[in-house]
């Protein structure tokens, strides 16, 4: 221990000349003015508080600055004495005992909470297809109940499974949003924070935590959706993902007007739609998977034979059997190299690898956790009987269905239970996909 | 009454091995600091005996490996709090200093790791750090301020930082430069450590400060400083500022922590006398420690992994800052709304703890630049 300050010192000092705790104090004021050198030694000092302002006089520490010595006993302090912060006389003085903090807490635990400036309603997290669906639920059972929707793009309304078939239909880009956010954000009477990233979950407050502010809710429904997994071989910097549409519309100003030379890394549902309409709008597409076909997944259905079939008079090439090693970019264009040795050149790449959940919001939050956010299969609800999920964020017995169909059901189960309606039980059944590949359109069970 | 009189069931920060520590810690913030935390904050007047007390303590290196033993950052940051509890001023020197400690040695530079972090640590030497502008620039929210020029056997630096803390004629900090070839930026920076006695460094009296009057704050006009391999914390800068970043904002919680729960106990202190009326405010005590004690739980769970690269992990540091940030403003704000008038007078705690906590909100990294950083980091990267 360093040697104390003379402050410390002095303290220690004052401390010390101070009688022990639980003294007996002297009955009567005038007696103890009389013995006040004998008394000040035996007498535990009182504290007096102010009824004014609530300064506390301590008989240990006296008033100075006032000429009272430490160790002046309250009686013997002159009736002209005037409380030092606020002026008012010692006949506005009562003895003081410092608060029992356990009383205390106990006791403010019996006393009602103020109520909160408003009532914090729903909140959204995600404005893609699932939280849309959602606020349009709602405020179709309730047309006061408050509803923030908090997303980080501009919360634009567009189906997302026309990016699959955009060129082929010629749709212009500027007209595959429906209606902009702040639109759809009116029309509903919805609370829309756009360019706004929910951030965490502190479940005990009930409160989401976002880059634009802390939001207060009764309920929160989690719609962020899922994110493009990328492998270590195929760099963020490098690739492309569309898997909404602010990635897809600059995409599309990178491939420009003329045909380029477009490598797609996976063909699955969504690798294969985007090979065959980039083709048919011209481009000269790659295709790399490390399955032998496309589609394999439904290869049961012989899904692939097909569509490689429908592609023959498509400028498309599949390279099946073959993992990427590495992405470079080279004079501005890309070089991919696979794990056997193969190179190919490329004006663009896009990575079309598969999807995941994020994970920081629902676990910094403790929600049970699932390949996704696990809901029960019937209410969609998380571990937090505060919080619902649907949509691409969602596993039920662990098992992610990310497709359009599901979600209109797993809103209307979610509205119905926010609402307090009439149970709407959530109906976890196969989904059967339609393969957009325009020139040979599939459908899939 | 004294906060300080206020029993330890108030604080719930969770036992630690360094129960010895803490309770010296507590011992020198409650007796001497508590003395003259009025002259700091009115009179401007800085705590050296302090500072090298609770250095001599550990109090400022628990989070440095040592030969005894890895160090704990949970230990620094509930150590920073127990002072913040009393002085948020001397709380955000702490801070100052355990940085510097950090920056020396995360150097790897034999120079700076030997004797001159021995006495960093003990207390002999005071120390601070000039990141803030550094870290708005890696941020996107500023360019740099100190120009270094490559000379034989080291760099020449220019230029003026507006004000860095902890610091007196024989201190020293933790500073960043742009290195420069003729006007043009070499596209890298330099981190060295800036000795305030050195020829061609002047320190300069700053404008008053709200709450930090007392903490040493000086602007610092740089004019061809040499700098050689034995000042150079990191060359190039940029690897080590990411290694350190999460430990160099997690530190700070401890301000947030500290000064928060001071605020919690001044509302309990007039409950007593005022209970039948505060019950009407927003943000009452038993409400505004169930937050802090969570945060502060969450907090210690990220001491355990100071140095952990991921961005994830980054950002749930920058969110626990930012809600640190917040919740002291709150129960600043309403231990005032708690105490009235009496909270209101110019030598109450509780005035003054308005003033510290807005300090908590605006110093680097503050709110606005924790969410800005925050959605950086969030939005999805794509091809150029």
């Amino acid at each position: 221990m360093n040697t104390p300050t003379p402050i410390a010192e002095a303290i220690q000092k004052l401390s010390a000349a101070r009688p022990p705790e639980g003294a007996k104090a002297p009955s009567g004021g005038s007696a103890a003015h009389a013995v006040a050198s004998v008394g000040a030694t035996l007498a535990p000092w009182q504290q007096y508080i102010c009824h004014a302002c609530g300064y506390i006089y301590d008989e240990a520490d006296g008033d100075p600055d006032s000429g009272l010595a430490p160790g002046t006993r309250f009686a013997d302090i002159p009736d002209d004495w005037a409380c030092p912060l606020c002026g008012v006389t010692k006949a506005d003085f009562a003895p003081y005992t410092p608060p029992d903090l356990t009383a205390l807490q106990a006791q403010a635990a019996c006393t009602p909470l103020v109520a909160a400036r408003q009532t914090p309603g729903v909140v959204i997290v995600g404005a893609g297809r699932a939280g849309w669906q959602l606020a349009e639920t709602l405020r179709a059972l309730d047309a006061e109940l408050p509803i923030t929707l908090v997303t980080a793009c501009a919360g634009d309304v567009y189906d997302k499974p026309l990016l699959s078939v955009a060129v082929a239909r010629q749709l212009a880009t500027q007209k595959l949003v429906r209606e902009t956010g702040a639109a759809a954000a009116q029309r509903l009477n919805v609370r829309l924070l756009a360019h706004t990233h929910a951030i965490r979950i502190c479940a005990d407050t009930q409160q989401l935590r976002t880059t634009r502010g802390t939001l207060r809710y009764d309920r929160l429904v989690l719609a962020h959706g899922a994110q493009p997994a990328l492998p270590p071989s195929l760099p963020a910097a490098l690739c492309w993902r569309v898997n909404h549409l602010g990635a897809y519309l600059q995409l599309r100003t990178a491939l420009g007007d003329t045909p380029k030379d477009v490598l797609i890394v996976g063909a699955g549902l969504v690798g294969s739609e985007l090979a065959n309409d980039l083709a048919l709008g011209g481009h000269r597409i790659t295709l790399l998977d490390v399955q032998t076909e496309p589609l394999a997944r439904w290869t049961a259905e012989q899904a692939g034979a097909q569509v490689l079939q429908a592609w023959q008079d498509l400028p498309v090439r599949f390279v099946g059997g073959v993992a990427v090693a590495s992405v470079e970019k080279l004079q501005g264009r890309y070089r991919v190299t696979t794990e056997c040795g193969q190179r190919f050149a490329a004006d663009q790449v896009i990575a079309a690898t598969g999807l995941q959940t994020p994970s920081r919001l629902a676990q910094g939050a403790g929600l049970a956790w699932q390949n996704g956010i696990a809901v029960a299969p019937d209410t969609l609800r998380t571990s937090d009987p505060h919080i619902h999920a649907l949509g691409d964020c969602i596993t039920i017995n662990g098992q992610a269905s990310r497709y359009i169909e599901p979600i209109a059901r797993q809103a209307r189960t979610i509205a119905a239970d926010i609402c307090g309606c009439a149970p709407v039980p959530y109906e976890n059944k196969p989904a059967l996909v339609r393969v957009k590949t325009t020139s040979l359109p599939l459908t899939l069970h | 009454m004294n906060a300080a009189d206020l029993p330890r069931e108030v604080t719930s920060l969770p036992p630690l091995s360094g129960d010895a520590l803490l309770a010296a810690v507590r011992a020198v913030a409650q007796g001497p600091l508590q003395q003259q935390v009025e002259a700091i904050d009115r009179q401007g007047h800085y705590p050296a005996a302090v500072l090298r007390q609770l250095a001599a303590l550990g109090a400022m290196s628990a989070h440095l490996d040592a030969p005894a033993g890895p160090g704990s950052y949970a230990l620094a940051i509930q150590a920073m709090a127990e002072v913040s509890r009393v002085c948020g001023a001397t709380g955000f020197m702490m801070w100052c200093q355990a940085v510097c400690g950090l920056y020396l040695q995360q150097s790897g530079n034999p120079a700076l790791m030997g004797e001159v972090l021995a006495d960093h640590a003990g207390g002999v030497g005071l120390g601070g750090t000039a990141l803030s502008n550094p870290m708005k620039s890696y941020a996107q929210i500023e360019s740099l301020l100190l120009k270094a020029t490559p000379v034989a056997g080291g760099y020449l630096v220019n230029g003026t930082l507006p004000w860095v803390s902890n610091l007196g004629p024989d201190h020293y900090f933790g500073a960043i430069a742009a290195v420069v070839e003729g006007d043009a930026p070499a596209g890298k920076e330099v981190m060295f450590l800036l000795r305030c006695d050195a020829p061609g460094v002047e320190l300069r009296e700053c404008p008053s400060f709200s709450a930090m009057e007392g903490t040493g704050t000086y602007a610092v006009r740089v004019k061809d400083l040499f700098i050689g391999a034995d000042e150079i914390m990191a060359d190039p800068a940029k690897p080590t500022i990411a290694r350190i970043r999460a430990a160099f904002v997690m530190l700070q919680c401890g301000m947030a922590v500290g000064i928060t729960q001071g605020a919690i106990d001044s509302m309990w202190a007039v409950e007593p006398q005022l209970g039948h009326v505060n019950q009407f405010l927003e943000d009452r005590p038993a409400t505004l420690q169930a937050e802090l004690d969570a945060l502060t739980a969450r907090v210690m769970k990220m001491a355990e992994t100071p140095f952990d690269p991921s961005t994830e992990f980054f950002i749930d540091v920058l969110d626990a800052r930012a809600h640190g940030a917040e919740l002291c403003l709150r129960a600043a704000q309403s231990a005032l709304m708690h105490q009235g008038a009496r909270g209101y007078l110019m030598s109450s705690e509780v005035q003054r703890r308005v003033r510290e906590s807005h300090f908590v909100a605006i110093v680097t990294p503050a709110i606005k630049h924790l969410r800005k950083e925050m959605a950086r980091l969030s939005t999805e990267e794509l091809p150029a």
